[in-house]
């Protein structure tokens, strides 16, 4: 199975080994003859102003938002989940197809990045929060809470879409990794772990 | 539980500027346009490096004013530099809440022995690097990223090709050896063992490494992401060139497409005049910046 990993910059490269990991082959995508025949979409952390910009002129996102609206299975982490969210606190909505508010920066400056204990699904464990953003908002009822740190929400998923604002391709743990593999595997039928 | 500022953390924040551009600026209108362009993160510095060069003088790290100016234009990480060995700079910086700290050449080296020890600080550091040697014991002090030293305020890549080759030359000599020829290669290296340990461990270097110093055009930044660079920072190459907003926009589009030659072609058109460029061959050993570093 083909997962394309939006690559215009940001950690493509981590999200790819999880990929190889769980025996699936990675596809980077920066433009529109790279997303035929994808099976799943990862849209990667960074900095979403400048993947916004990269996108002025490699001109993918539309194409994308078609590929998530049909049904694919797409997770998104840090950068990736402001990429796709539907209300954008310090930036602009970039591809919405999640029904949430979310706040740039929310915990501050790099100094105030932290490892940080997290429920995901069913599993415990600790994970980066890079510069993260926080979901500030449920904007309808279709949104299910997957993940939260303390009391703060840090994931989400929206139908077929699952979005985080951690990086779990910085761990790779098993329970993760088993998660990923699911979620790919069932497709257009994708539901909870 | 949740703790700040670990090394996985530090290390974290560069895995995420990988493919990016990071860009020199003066001031916040400088750091504004650079944001607008596509910059991951801006260095925020009094002069930047053509500058330094031209005026001579010791070169210290930047007024706080300008920093703080900077860190709140943008959205984007802002990093700042310290002399080499100037731990009282670096714990400046630090108090600021800055995102990034470059140990840098470019300033003028504040102790003539020995570099900062970056464990103990809340922000991470980069570092230039000239061969693996050096690039090592960088990581060994807790640096969180490495950079080519290249040579820089020229916008003459020439100095970042070498680094670059000469680093990936090494790291695949110590990747393929036996590993009871480790000792011998850190002994020839100067290169710490516990991190020749992680190379080996990991096939490559346990941290991101970026070019920097000498370039100034779209064509040099995918030369130096072709030759196996994480990304790019880009100094004087375009706040010293005619159009400072295309130049930059343009280096950020080839550093994504590093492998299009056509898209390359694209963006390398009517950016009007770049950088003057310097020579390498007509500096002095003390006017190269890329001897400053032990």
């Amino acid at each position: 199975m083909k997962v394309g990993i939006l690559s215009f910059q940001g950690s493509f490269l981590d999200h790819s080994k999880s990929v190889e990991l769980i025996g699936l082959t990675p596809i980077f995508i920066k433009n529109e003859s790279q997303i035929d025949d994808l099976d799943a979409l990862i849209f990667p952390g960074g900095e979403s102003t400048a993947m916004r910009k990269i996108n002025n002129y490699n001109g993918l996102f539309n194409q994308l938002d078609n590929l998530i609206k049909s049904g694919i299975p797409t997770l998104s982490t840090c950068a990736g989940t402001i990429l796709l969210a539907s209300e954008v606190i310090g930036g602009n909505p970039t591809i919405p197809n999640i029904d949430i508010q979310i706040t740039r920066n929310a915990y501050g400056r790099q100094t105030e990045s932290f490892e940080g204990s997290v429920s995901f699904y069913s599993n415990e464990d600790i994970y980066c929060f890079i510069r993260a953003p926080k979901i500030t908002g449920l904007l309808s009822d279709n949104v299910e809470v997957i993940s939260k740190h303390n009391s703060e929400i840090v994931g989400v998923q929206q139908d077929n879409i699952v979005a985080l604002t951690f990086h779990p391709e910085l761990n790779n743990d098993g329970y993760y990794l088993d998660w990923l593999h699911n979620f790919i595997k069932e497709g257009k039928n994708v539901r909870s772990f | 539980m949740k703790i700040e500022s670990t090394d996985k953390v530090k290390k974290g924040l560069a895995e995420m500027l990988k493919g990016g551009v990071i860009m020199d600026v003066v001031n916040a209108e400088q750091a504004v346009i650079a944001e607008k362009s596509g910059a991951v993160a801006v260095m925020a510095l009094e002069r930047i490096p053509a500058d330094i060069r031209a005026d001579g003088g010791v070169a210290r790290m930047s007024s706080v004013g300008v920093i703080q100016e900077v860190m709140d234009s943008v959205s984007i990480p802002v990093m700042a530099k310290a002399r080499i060995g100037h731990f009282v700079e670096a714990q400046i910086l630090d108090s600021l809440g800055i995102d990034f700290i470059d140990e840098s050449e470019v300033l003028t080296p504040a102790d003539e022995v020995n570099h900062i020890n970056k464990q103990n600080f809340k922000a991470p550091f980069v570092c230039g690097a000239t061969d693996l040697g050096e690039a090592t014991r960088r990581i060994a002090e807790g640096a969180s990223m490495i950079r080519t030293k290249g040579e820089a305020g020229t916008g003459n890549v020439v100095e970042a090709v070498r680094h670059m080759r000469t680093i990936t030359n090494q790291l695949n000599e110590v990747i393929s050896c036996d590993e009871n020829q480790l000792v011998a290669l850190s002994k020839k290296y100067g290169a710490p063992l516990n991190v020749l340990e992680q190379i080996k461990e990991l096939n490559k270097l346990p941290v991101v490494n970026f070019a920097a110093g000498g370039i100034a055009t779209p064509a040099d930044a995918a030369l130096m992401m072709q030759l196996g660079c994480d990304g790019v920072f880009v100094g004087s190459g375009i706040f010293k060139s005619g159009d400072p907003a295309e130049r930059a926009e343009a280096i950020v589009i080839a550093t994504t497409n590093f492998n299009d030659p056509k898209i390359l072609g694209e963006v390398s058109k009517d950016l009007g005049e770049p950088m003057v460029g310097i020579n390498i061959d007509t500096l002095s050993d003390e006017e190269k910046l890329a001897k400053r570093g032990w």
